[in-house]
């Protein structure tokens, strides 16, 4: 699903390819590998349907239609939108799609989330796993010509290593502290999304059924918004400002302890990291911290093994000397 | 890491596989049967008992579903979504947490690195971090624990931490609690699993905080997926577990016993396709005593095997089988001395005259039936 899908004819060869790696990988008894080619292949059969729908409305509107362009320059094949133009949806892009998400909470927020804030806002619906790929295609983009986008759909940085945080995407151009994420930062971020997606909800005369069980989901999990909402309201219909005032209660109680290390992160992120590292996380530091293991991770072998700030880190952190499998004395 | 001699004899027992690592559900059936040589030496080398069993012509019909997987996983997911916000509800109401309590810091990888020392080392510095540095739920911590003299890694689900200094196992669990009730047996295979953890926690946290022995158990609440939290107080396990390991045999004099040239390798080629003879196999896993019991049959991928092999043996009918008839080995021998056929041996006069009362209180109900 890397490459953009230009021609019916490969995306025939690659299903077959992958009929058959599905095959060997069953026959192998390997279901973790079956499930993943079983997903690509479902992918690029799609990929096909909606491929023979792109010519044959093609044919339909004459030769002289221009062509869609699929292969133009440094765009990335998720922003070519097939199933979403076939759902009768939006026509947006993915990665405008989760823009207008992320804009809406605010904060960092994994793929799940992303996509049911946009399905309860913007009516339209993505399945989750197309998000997986969306931060690695931002990432090549954006090496190959640095900022030439308004925005970049990137990596949130975990405090600690500022490696990108597993699971969570953020807008490159909110400020660096927003997308550090500590301790306390998934709570804070939590409740800061709460108001956010209560106070969009305000603005909308009649939510759908969608927003609301957005709206129960933050207030079942916000203390104290629940329990003043059932005084006299029928179920399923939350006070917005409930919900605000209750996370903005708890956001009072962990605000200041999360901004400082927030801050200080932030601060060892714009000193260590370089351009690309700032947006896409510090590259692991797998070659240095493991050596005992190396041999099952060629994988990682391909990354950049050029961090000056991951040798500090991994020095940091002695715990590379240990053995895997100690076998011998008690402890 | 592989230059100590116990470990390159058991390298050399797992053949050319990867090691298979310890789990908590393997240390739990590993104590249920603690006199078992055969479990625990192919435990501890690693060696893919699943791949062995079906290979030597055993197949076991058990294994989690990959239904049950995803499940399970999906429902993990969902209660950790979003800085865990249904757990930390469940746990503030279970634990009575502070309100300033909610950090969440998630151990599955350090740096973008999964490696075993590296996440244990760290999981050590955060969990014995000062009372005021250390956070609240601690996704994935990874634990060791030394089992028959060598250590295995262990992954709670999640650990929490409380300001009064105790640290709560938690354990998520897919299977549904429905009207207060819940399958009896994944709940104790749930409290024995979580039994390990809290071991191996307070072997990690040492004097530094208390490790409370009531589990929390999240299972998904009758037939939703809306999550609900159960105490469960793991003391028994807690005391099955520690005697048991305590009298695992150690693994190093289990190895040293061992003829040298011993070896569970199936000996695969580059296509998967294993090139060693079942019978030659079967050979080598004889050489291993095992101690069959029909508990086996619940928690060991070579119960099939040892069942086929006890055939026979009085243990292979239950433990209380074989204490009740202390001494005769064999369900031949035991119903010669209940038919009188042959002379009974003084220190068997007990068990002989239990069966031959037996008998005929068979043979006197039987003749009433007719």
């Amino acid at each position: 699903m890397d490459e953009p899908v230009d021609s019916v004819e490969a995306l025939e060869d690659r299903i077959s390819a992958l009929r058959a790696a599905v095959r060997r990988a069953v026959l192998d008894g390997d279901a973790d590998r079956a499930r993943t080619l079983r997903r690509d292949l479902r992918h690029a059969e799609q990929d096909w349907d909606s491929a023979l729908d792109a010519h044959a409305a093609k044919a339909e509107a004459g030769p002289r239609e221009p062509q869609p362009d699929l292969d133009a320059g440094d765009e990335s094949s998720s922003d070519w939108e097939p199933r979403g133009e076939s759902r009768g949806g939006t026509l947006l892009p993915l990665r405008e799609q989760v823009h207008e998400a992320l804009s809406l909470l605010q904060v960092p927020a994994a793929p799940r989330l992303i996509a049911t804030v946009h399905e309860a806002f913007f009516a339209t619906s993505f399945p989750t796993a197309r998000l997986t790929s969306l931060r690695r295609d931002e990432e090549r983009s954006f090496k190959t010509a640095p900022f030439a986008r308004p925005y970049y759909i990137c990596a949130a940085l975990a405090a600690d290593f500022l490696s990108p945080s597993r699971g969570l995407l953020a807008i490159s151009t909110w400020p660096m502290e927003r997308r550090i994420i500590g301790s306390l930062s998934p709570r804070v971020d939590f409740l800061i999304a709460a108001v956010n997606v209560a106070q969009a909800i305000e603005q909308i005369p009649e939510p759908v059924p969608a927003a609301r069980a957005l709206l129960a989901r933050f207030a079942a999990n916000v203390r104290g918004s629940s329990s003043a909402n059932s005084a006299g309201r029928p179920a399923g219909r939350i006070a917005p400002q409930s919900v605000i005032r209750a996370a903005q209660a708890e956001l009072a109680v962990h605000q200041d302890e999360d901004r400082a290390a927030r801050a200080e992160a932030a601060r060892r992120a714009r000193e260590q990291l370089d351009g690309v590292e700032q947006l896409f996380g510090a590259a692991s530091f797998r070659r240095a911290a493991r050596p005992l293991d190396a041999e099952d991770d060629s994988a990682a072998g391909a990354r950049s093994p050029d961090n000056r700030a991951a040798g500090n880190r991994a020095a940091d952190n002695e715990a590379g000397g240990h053995g895997q499998a100690i076998a011998g004395s008690g402890k | 890491m592989t230059e100590h001699p116990t470990e390159a004899r058991l390298a050399k027992l797992r053949g050319g596989q990867p090691p298979q690592g310890y789990t908590a559900r393997m240390i739990a059936a590993l104590a249920s049967n603690p006199g078992c040589a055969r479990r625990s030496i192919l435990d501890a080398a690693g060696v893919d008992k699943r791949r062995l069993a079906a290979y030597t012509g055993y197949p076991v019909p058990f294994g989690r579903s990959p239904f049950d997987i995803t499940r399970g996983n999906s429902f993990e997911a969902q209660v950790k979504a979003e800085g865990a916000a249904q757990l930390l509800t469940l746990l503030r109401d279970k634990l009575s947490l502070d309100i300033s309590e909610a950090g969440y810091t998630n151990l599955d990888e350090v740096g973008g690195s999964d490696g075993f020392p590296l996440r244990h080392e760290r999981t050590r510095r955060l969990l014995t971090a000062t009372p005021r540095q250390r956070g609240t739920m601690f996704d994935h911590p990874l634990l060791r624990f030394p089992v028959g003299g060598r250590y295995a890694y262990l992954e709670p689900d999640l650990v929490a931490f409380r300001h009064d200094d105790t640290f709560h196992v938690v354990e998520i669990k897919s299977f549904p609690v429905i009207d207060g009730q819940a399958d009896p047996a994944r709940v104790s295979a749930a409290a024995i699993q979580s039994a390990v953890y809290v071991l191996a926690l307070r072997d990690l946290v040492g004097q530094v905080a208390e490790v409370r022995h009531e589990i929390i158990l999240i299972t998904p609440e009758n037939f939703a997926s809306r999550p609900v939290a159960t105490s469960i107080d793991v003391r028994k396990q807690l005391g099955v577990l520690r005697r048991q390991l305590a009298r695992l045999d150690r693994v190093e004099d289990l190895a040293a016993a061992l003829p040298l040239s011993l070896t569970f390798d199936v000996d695969l080629d580059d296509k998967g396709v294993p090139h060693r003879s079942p019978g030659d196999l079967i050979g080598a896993l004889t050489t291993v005593d095992a101690s069959y019991a029909p508990e086996c049959l619940a928690t060991c991928e070579m119960c099939y095997f040892c069942r086929d092999e006890a055939d026979g043996a009085t243990g292979a009918l239950g433990k209380s089988v074989r204490e009740d008839l202390g001494g005769i080995e064999y369900v031949g021998r035991a119903l010669q001395f209940a038919r009188g056929e042959v002379p009974v041996p003084a220190e068997m006069a007990e068990a002989a005259a239990i069966l031959r009362r037996a008998a005929v209180l068979r043979g006197e109900v039987l003749q009433a039936a007719v």
